[in-house]
């Protein structure tokens, strides 16, 4: 989409109403996974 | 007594066993591969761990979840968000399925997210009530927390949709306005929270959409408050791209104060860090701010040297729109220097881009 060049005051200053800060996506680990079940099998064994 | 065929069955056993222990080893080692390279940024090659890792299997499915979510996340940072949409429902369909209530918020989070970007905003408030709901039954402050700052984006996201082009922040439609105060609230909400929890980090993002939709409210004191607050915690983790974005947005806010010098100086550190970070497409947008800044002091001197910076950057990013801008800018900075020899170059250029690239209402003012 072409955007207008010939600008309105408030578009002169930013783009999109600010810059916004990044999203937060939550992280399910597969390495951690195991390091967790590792250590569940290594304290149900004491 | 047949001893043979028991002998034969378990050696079959031992195979199946065998092979399956293999596919398992085989999944998981191109998973943590997969996951190496999506840590390191790679999310291209990432994916194709991931996809490899699905293709061999696993019978664990909590490995299986966590590719399914590392996949969605890896297409969500690639900008491929029908595929992380994709991947991100397949993880909450098996993790309702199993029965496992933290894997489900986490996948309801991420869904939110790739919902929001797609703009479907009400089944994005779906899938953060449930982030929301799930943290709050298990007492998790952490998730609360982060459901609260999702439902903040989401609110600012629908609120920006309905209607953005050319009006002036605080002069929106009713229910833009009713929007932006609900992200204020779920921001206020995470914000109660985080400082509770002692997490700079987060108390830093919030700060910053917060400022965000202050400003669009029109609300530009508090939007320096909260942009103030985000830049001090920026330096204290020595985060150069988030300091780079609250000078900028510092800069937005005090040019609606009337503050024009005050908004100059955060557009130059903008510009400073925006060179320091090697970001051409920030430099430019730097420079046409502290152009147009200039333009309101009336330092029109000052204003074309902005503005020829940011055309050369404009051309080398081939970015015909930028250059328009930049032309039309430098036209109009030219007229109030009266050098109209100049001003109709610029002017020319402006109209033979606008042309170019179809903008009507452009061409318009150019031939005004």
């Amino acid at each position: 989409e072409a955007k207008s060049s010939s600008v309105t005051s408030s578009q002169i200053f930013h783009s999109n109403g600010g810059e916004m800060e990044p999203e937060t996506m939550e992280i399910k680990s597969v390495s951690e996974y195991f390091t967790k079940m590792h250590i569940g099998s290594l304290m149900s064994r004491q | 007594m047949d001893t043979g065929g028991s002998v034969v069955s378990t050696r079959a056993e031992e195979q199946s066993f065998h092979v399956r222990y293999r596919m398992e080893v085989s999944c998981l080692e191109l998973a943590l591969e997969g996951e190496r390279l999506c840590k390191v940024g790679d999310y291209k090659a990432g994916v194709s761990f991931f996809e490899a890792a699905i293709q061999v299997g696993t019978e664990d499915l909590q490995v299986l979840s966590a590719i399914y979510s590392q996949l969605g996340n890896a297409y969500f940072h690639l900008h491929d968000y029908a595929k992380a949409l994709e991947f991100h429902r397949h993880d909450l369909t098996l993790t309702r399925t199993i029965g496992d209530l933290v894997g489900e918020a986490k996948a309801s989070g991420n869904l939110g997210n790739t919902l929001k970007v797609l703009g479907r905003f009400d089944e994005a408030v779906v899938c953060c009530q449930r982030h929301l709901d799930i943290a709050r039954d298990m007492n998790d402050k952490v998730g609360q927390a982060r459901a609260l700052y999702n439902f903040g984006n989401v609110y600012h996201a629908k609120g920006k949709s309905i209607c953005w082009s050319g009006a002036e922040p605080g002069d929106f439609p009713e229910d833009v306005m009713m929007a932006l105060r609900k992200a204020a609230e779920y921001y206020e909400a995470n914000l109660a929270i985080v400082k509770e929890l002692g997490d700079r980090a987060a108390q830093g993002r919030t700060y910053g959409n917060l400022g965000n939709t202050h400003y669009l409210l029109g609300n530009f004191c508090k939007a320096v408050a909260s942009h103030e607050q985000r830049l001090l915690i920026a330096k204290e983790f020595g985060d150069r791209s988030a300091e780079r974005r609250a000078y900028c947005n510092l800069g937005n806010a005090y040019i609606f104060l009337g503050e024009f010098e005050v908004a100059a100086e955060h557009y130059k550190k903008t510009l400073q860090l925006a060179r320091q970070l090697k970001d051409r497409a920030v430099e430019a947008q730097a420079c046409y701010s502290l152009g147009n800044t200039y333009t309101l002091l009336q330092d029109y001197e000052r204003a074309i040297d902005y503005h020829l910076k940011h055309l050369i950057i404009a051309q080398d990013l081939n970015d015909r729109i930028g250059e328009g801008r930049a032309c039309w800018s430098l036209g109009n900075a030219y007229t109030a220097l009266g050098n109209h020899d100049q001003a109709m170059h610029f002017a020319e250029k402006h109209l033979e881009i606008c042309r170019e690239t179809g903008d009507r209402s452009g061409e318009l003012t150019a031939r005004m």
